[in-house]
């Protein structure tokens, strides 16, 4: 009973794996199974969105991380031998998956950003960045199954279909933990989604204080857009939320205009304004590596630039 | 007193990769380092080990020039290292790599309370050998680590999720995946350079290993992504201010 499985932690999550899922099933005339552990109920949903079956994983007990599932995904895999299984690539999706990879004796693409079924060597044949974004890297894998982690976002939400059929069926509950959860600490919620903005003023280090991102804030508004940052903004300082993080290990923009300032333009951090219509940055350093990938560059201060920028818009 | 054990990786610094004419990398002018987030791993270990008495040992897989990194890793505080060197070590893939650094602390290093692992090599970042050595050494893990903290047999962590930090609590050993945030690398002084010659340091052959295991992701093509942009510079006077956002609007991506 082989077949694409996708498993993915939240509702949005789910969705853009069944649509892959369902892609790749098509090609391969096989089916899709999903996994889920998040409410049951919606089962009926992801089988009108493309599964053929749902396997749904029983809750955790209140201190259990999702590492308990790991055993469990394990048994079922080696009894239905599926041909791939895709991962969502969140926090807790890559730790999972790498470590049922480990189990399987499974190649694990990361990151992977697209995938394709080759007809003729009947392979897939995945696609991920490698040094920091400055390559790409074509992978296959040599045993079965085929793993990949897939980036939150990579593909649209599947759609519904009418008439579609499948099969639910529940699996056995993991066993106690070791380890355990002592707490969860949430988050403010509501940040902005920046993958959709249109113009993107994305800070850097070259900013000398948390305050002084009121300066840039002015400068998004007067280009009706959206705030982002660079990975030690939100990472290491903590002055953005991680969600406006661009690059590798943040989200990919493609917005009309992206606008770094103070941004020096490592590789790490431009692979994520590949698809941005046109790149400008203001850098005080003129051998600022951002200037080799931007269209157009003031040299300059950007508190001495970022004022003028903002009155000249205002004009 | 703990063992705390952290592996490194010896990567080509990203910043000196260029474009060759045919799309090919071009590696003829890179230099190397310690991946980025190894850094934290080592200093992590260093820290725990100089609040908690023990030893901090710093370990990795490579080819012989990675040597300099062993020596790199001895002089930010750790007091002994491992090595396992080949000329094919260059081109391990993740689940490899994980076995030869289980070999290691299996056969070699023996006991151990805890391996800090970074949170992905600068190269591949496949974020995929701590876990997999976890696997290997069947021992908790927990990635993406922000804040560790020994308490007895146990530790605690704070994790990153999306939805926003998870603590967690697991017994020893253990493995931890971190974050940059988690500490700030030292930056080794001449003196612990010079110490650094003089810590202990044990290369181990590919033929003293038992065989690694197949390729499980092969890497059928590597080509350098591009980025080709107009590259025009502009001044901070009023005219060249004017100019740019003039050109912004011809090109319709402001109002
Ligand atoms: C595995 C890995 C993954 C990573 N993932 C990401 C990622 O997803 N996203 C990301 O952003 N980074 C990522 N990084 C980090 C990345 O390598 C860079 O360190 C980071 O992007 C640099 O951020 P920055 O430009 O803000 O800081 P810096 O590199 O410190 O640059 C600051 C710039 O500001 C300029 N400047 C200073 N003062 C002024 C002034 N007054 N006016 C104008 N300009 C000024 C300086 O000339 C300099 O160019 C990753 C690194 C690794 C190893
Ligand atoms: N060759 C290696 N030698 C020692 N440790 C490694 C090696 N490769 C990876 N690691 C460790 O595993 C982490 C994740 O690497 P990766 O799976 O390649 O992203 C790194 O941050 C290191 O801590």
């Amino acid at each position: 009973m082989a077949g694409v499985w996708i498993f993915a932690e939240n509702h949005e999550r789910i969705l853009e794996l069944l649509n892959i899922g369902r892609q790749l099933a098509m090609k391969m005339e096989t089916r899709v199974c999903a996994l889920i552990c998040h409410k049951p109920e919606r089962a009926e949903e992801y089988i009108r969105r493309g599964a053929d079956e749902v396997l749904v994983l029983p809750p955790l007990a209140g201190n259990q991380p999702l590492d308990a599932y790991i055993p469990v995904i394990v048994e079922e895999s080696k009894k239905a031998d599926p041909d791939i299984i895709l991962i969502s690539a969140t926090s807790r999706g890559k730790d999972l998956a790498a470590r049922i990879a480990a189990r399987l004796n499974a190649g694990l693409c990361s990151g992977c950003m697209d995938l394709k079924f080759d007809e003729e060597s009947k392979t897939l044949i995945m696609e991920r960045l490698a040094y920091g974004g400055a390559a790409i890297q074509q992978v296959t894998c040599t045993t079965r199954p085929v793993m990949a982690t897939i980036p939150p976002k990579a593909f649209e939400p599947a759609l519904p279909e009418e008439g579609r059929q499948g099969q639910i069926r529940e699996l056995p509950a993991p066993s106690p933990s070791a380890v355990q959860v002592l707490e969860i600490r949430l988050k403010e919620r509501g940040t902005k989604d920046i993958t959709e903005a249109k113009v993107v003023v994305s800070v850097g280090r070259g900013i000398d204080k948390k305050e002084d991102l009121a300066l840039s804030r002015q400068l998004a508004e007067a280009l009706d857009g959206e705030i982002a940052c660079t990975r030690p903004i939100s990472e290491e300082l903590h002055w953005l939320p991680e969600e406006l993080c661009i690059g590798l290990s943040g989200v990919q923009v493609k917005p009309d205009l992206y606008l770094g300032v103070g941004v020096s333009g490592q590789v790490q951090h431009v692979t994520g304004i590949r698809n941005a219509k046109v790149i400008a940055a203001v850098n005080k350093d003129e051998n600022a590596p951002i200037f080799k990938v931007a269209d157009f560059g003031i040299v300059g201060d950007l508190y001495d630039v970022v004022p003028k920028l903002i009155a000249e818009l205002k004009k | 007193m703990p063992t705390i054990i952290a592996c490194f990786k010896w990567v080509v610094d990203e910043a000196y990769i260029r474009r060759g004419s045919s799309g090919e990398l071009d590696f003829s002018s890179v230099d190397y380092k310690i991946s980025d987030y190894d850094r934290n791993a080592i200093e992590e270990a260093v820290r725990l080990k100089e609040t908690l008495g023990g030893s901090a040992i710093a370990v990795t897989v490579g080819v012989p020039a990675s040597s300099r990194g062993v020596k790199d890793a001895l002089s930010r505080g750790t007091d002994q290292a491992w090595f396992a060197a080949d000329d094919t070590f260059g081109h391990l893939d993740s689940s490899q790599t994980a076995a030869i650094l289980a070999e290691i602390i299996r056969a070699r290093i023996g006991q151990y309370d805890l391996i800090v692992c970074g949170e992905g090599s600068g190269d591949l970042y496949a974020q995929q050998v701590g876990p997999r050595l976890a696997e290997n050494l069947g021992i908790p893990c927990i990635s993406f680590v922000q804040k560790l903290t020994i308490d007895e047999n146990r530790l605690i962590a704070e994790r990153k999720i999306e939805e926003g930090i998870e603590v967690i609590v697991a017994p020893l050993p253990a493995l931890v995946t971190v974050l940059p945030d988690i500490n700030i690398p030292r930056i080794p002084g001449v003196k612990d350079t010079l110490m650094a010659g003089k810590k202990p340091a044990v290369t181990i052959k590919n033929d003293e290993l038992p065989a690694a295991g197949k390729v499980l992701l092969q890497t059928i093509g590597l080509v350098a992504s591009r980025l080709e942009r107009e590259c025009e510079k502009f001044g901070t006077d009023d005219a060249e201010i004017g100019r740019f956002v003039g050109l912004l609007r011809k090109k319709g991506v402001i109002g």
